[in-house]
């Protein structure tokens, strides 16, 4: 994972493979976390801000499925989904019901609580040590596909590109659909109850419902962004599923632009090669301050895009201006 | 609004006398603390009549219309729908049923196209069931062809047709309010409840609108109940005048002998 993650200062990383395509494995696992956010936040005007706290009850349901249980890896990505899934739905029943600002809160405190749940019942999730010994079934997959890599011409394929290759199709696979589904009868219920949930119930429309099924969606996202980090990890760890993970995933929603899947990707993408890009800035001062520095930089970027394009990347102008 | 010309258009239609309820409340009650905004009001709307639902202000229209569409829930009292209990049931419930209401505020969906405003209203689409998007894709895209032409029809009646694809935030305050009737429509109600229909509206959009309601009556056979401020207004265009004071029903009959009532007069001019 060291050359993954590098600490020391040089060109050379900048320009590395290996180094790239763990940003873009992130980026990717972002993307579909991200998408979830897009879904509640852009279309159904709901603020979940527990999506980390989804992304961590996928990633232990998978994690323990394997190594306590048994059961096979590929059978545990559904079933894990399914849970995850069934915990979005317990999540949404009542506190959708509250006001929309008070609906955000309450998913923070549900994701909080999950990972304090996770750091300290030890004997189901291994506590703050976590979860190990999840990834064989990946590591097979894995080979194959290296196999096919080199098969294709590809001499000596970084052991990260397959995953990178995956978590990409996922990604692009699932921005696809949404999109797709965005634009039939069920995704315009969803925007008639994020433009308005009384108007859209006036018309026969059970907004609660929706808003459920959106909150229920993004909760199977997160677990499948989950699995990914996982993997890309080998581990699971409480830590890794704090709420700033969330806030970074809105970060990225506003950067790509609001009610548009496809900004997702954009903004994930432009959002982790700015951070690990700047960790090569070349100043004359310590680690510690260029690790501080790269945030600064990264807020001022954000500034910059609120004040000349608060609509986002590739986000309507005219969509947000219009929205209240 | 007081326009000789707009009463001469009024009820050449059947007036709804002696029709049957559509529509009978009865005791309905709405505390909010220790105010009863709506206290006890009974009354009934006849099938195909364009009843007015009058009085000053503060005298619990609004209240009354969102305790009986849903939208509070209420504290006493009961209602019915075509002879069906209606009070206490969720708001979409109760529109799936074809009581369809408007808000006073118009609730445009200001952030979609026109179209889409409309197409959104229409019931039985199969295509807003998840499961049905992948189970039936046919079936949901006819339905789909079927409601735009609909839509697009009924724009046409409103002079809202070349702002099918405009969002609905850039249409001005009048328009908002037809485009809002015309998206009620697209539900295929059979009594349609509009929250002050010609608020903020200029008086030959507002004569419009009363005209629309006359023919929607006669030709797709729609009961309205419409809740208005001024009384002069009402007074050519409705059959029946329900007015309301203080959380209750004063008086309820045509607007002739309502305009003479005593306990009518008494609550305009402030004598409550």
């Amino acid at each position: 994972m060291t050359d993954v993650l590098p600490l020391a200062v040089s060109f050379e990383a900048l320009t590395s493979m290996g180094f790239w395509l763990g940003v873009g494995v992130i980026a990717g696992a972002y993307t579909i976390f991200t998408l979830g956010l897009q879904l509640n936040v852009g279309f159904t005007g709901i603020y979940n801000f527990g999506q980390a706290g989804f992304m961590a009850v996928g990633a232990y349901s998978m994690a323990i499925f394997v190594t306590d249980t048994g059961i096979n890896f590929w059978l545990a990505l559904p079933l894990s989904m399914l849970i995850t899934i069934a915990f979005g739905l317990i999540v949404g029943l009542p506190s959708l019901r509250l006001r929309a600002d008070y609906f955000a809160i309450a998913t923070i405190a549900a994701s909080e609580a999950i990972r304090l749940t996770a750091l300290n019942a030890r004997d189901l999730t291994g506590g703050a040590q976590g979860i190990f010994g999840f990834g064989d079934s990946w590591e097979s997959l894995q080979d194959t596909i290296e196999g096919w890599l080199m098969d294709l011409g590809w001499s000596d394929p970084d052991t990260l590109a397959p995953l990178f290759i995956v978590v990409w199709i996922v990604a692009i696979g699932l921005t696809f659909l949404l999109s797709r589904v965005q634009g039939t009868p069920w995704g315009r219920v969803l925007r008639a109850v994020r433009e308005d949930e009384d108007a859209a119930r006036a018309l026969g429309k059970n907004a609660y419902s929706y808003k459920l099924q959106s909150l229920a969606i993004s909760a199977a996202l997160a677990a499948i962004a989950g699995f990914f980090l996982a993997i890309n990890l080998a581990f699971v760890i409480p830590d890794e599923f704090g709420p700033t993970f969330t806030f970074v995933g809105y970060s990225m929603l506003v950067l790509g632009g609001l009610a548009s899947y496809w900004g997702v990707a954009i903004g994930a993408i432009i959002f982790e090669t700015l951070l690990e890009g700047l960790r090569f800035i070349d100043l004359p001062i310590s680690e510690v301050k260029i690790a501080a520095l790269r945030f600064i930089i990264l807020g001022l970027i954000l500034i910059g895009l609120m004040a000349f394009r608060p609509q986002g990347i590739l986000g309507k102008r005219e969509e947000m201006v219009l929205g209240d | 609004m007081t326009d000789p010309e707009g009463t001469a258009a009024a009820p050449a239609a059947p007036s709804g006398n002696g029709a049957k309820p559509i529509f009978e409340a009865q005791g309905v009650v709405k505390r909010f603390g220790g105010i009863r905004a709506v206290d006890g009001a009974s009354m009934r709307v006849r099938e195909g009549s364009i009843t007015a639902l009058i009085g000053p202000n503060g005298a619990g229209k609004t209240t009354f219309f969102n305790v009986i569409t849903g939208f509070y829930r209420p504290d006493g009292g009961g209602a019915t729908f075509e002879g069906r209990p209606v009070l206490g049931q969720t708001p979409y419930a109760i529109a799936r049923r074809g009581m369809v209401r408007t808000f006073q505020i118009t609730k445009a969906l200001a952030a979609m196209p026109v179209i889409d405003n409309m197409m959104l209203a229409a019931p039985n689409q199969p295509g807003e069931r998840l499961v049905n998007l992948i189970a039936h894709p046919r079936e949901w895209r006819r339905r789909e062809t079927e409601v735009h032409d609909q839509a697009m029809e009924l724009l046409d009646v409103f002079d809202l047709s070349k702002l099918a694809d405009t969002y609905a935030g850039h249409l001005s305050g009048g328009q908002r309010k037809l485009l809002e009737l015309a998206r009620a429509l697209m539900t295929k109600p059979r009594f349609l409840l509009l929250d002050e229909p010609m608020a903020g509206i200029n008086p030959t959009l507002g004569r419009r609108l009363l005209e629309h309601m006359q023919r929607l009556r006669t030709e797709a056979g729609v009961t309205f109940l419409f809740v208005e401020h001024d009384m002069e207004v009402v007074m050519g265009h409705s059959d029946r005048v329900v007015v309301m004071a203080q959380g209750r029903v004063i008086a309820d009959g045509k607007p002739d002998e309502v305009r003479t009532d005593q306990a009518v007069i008494d609550a305009y001019l402030g004598g409550g």
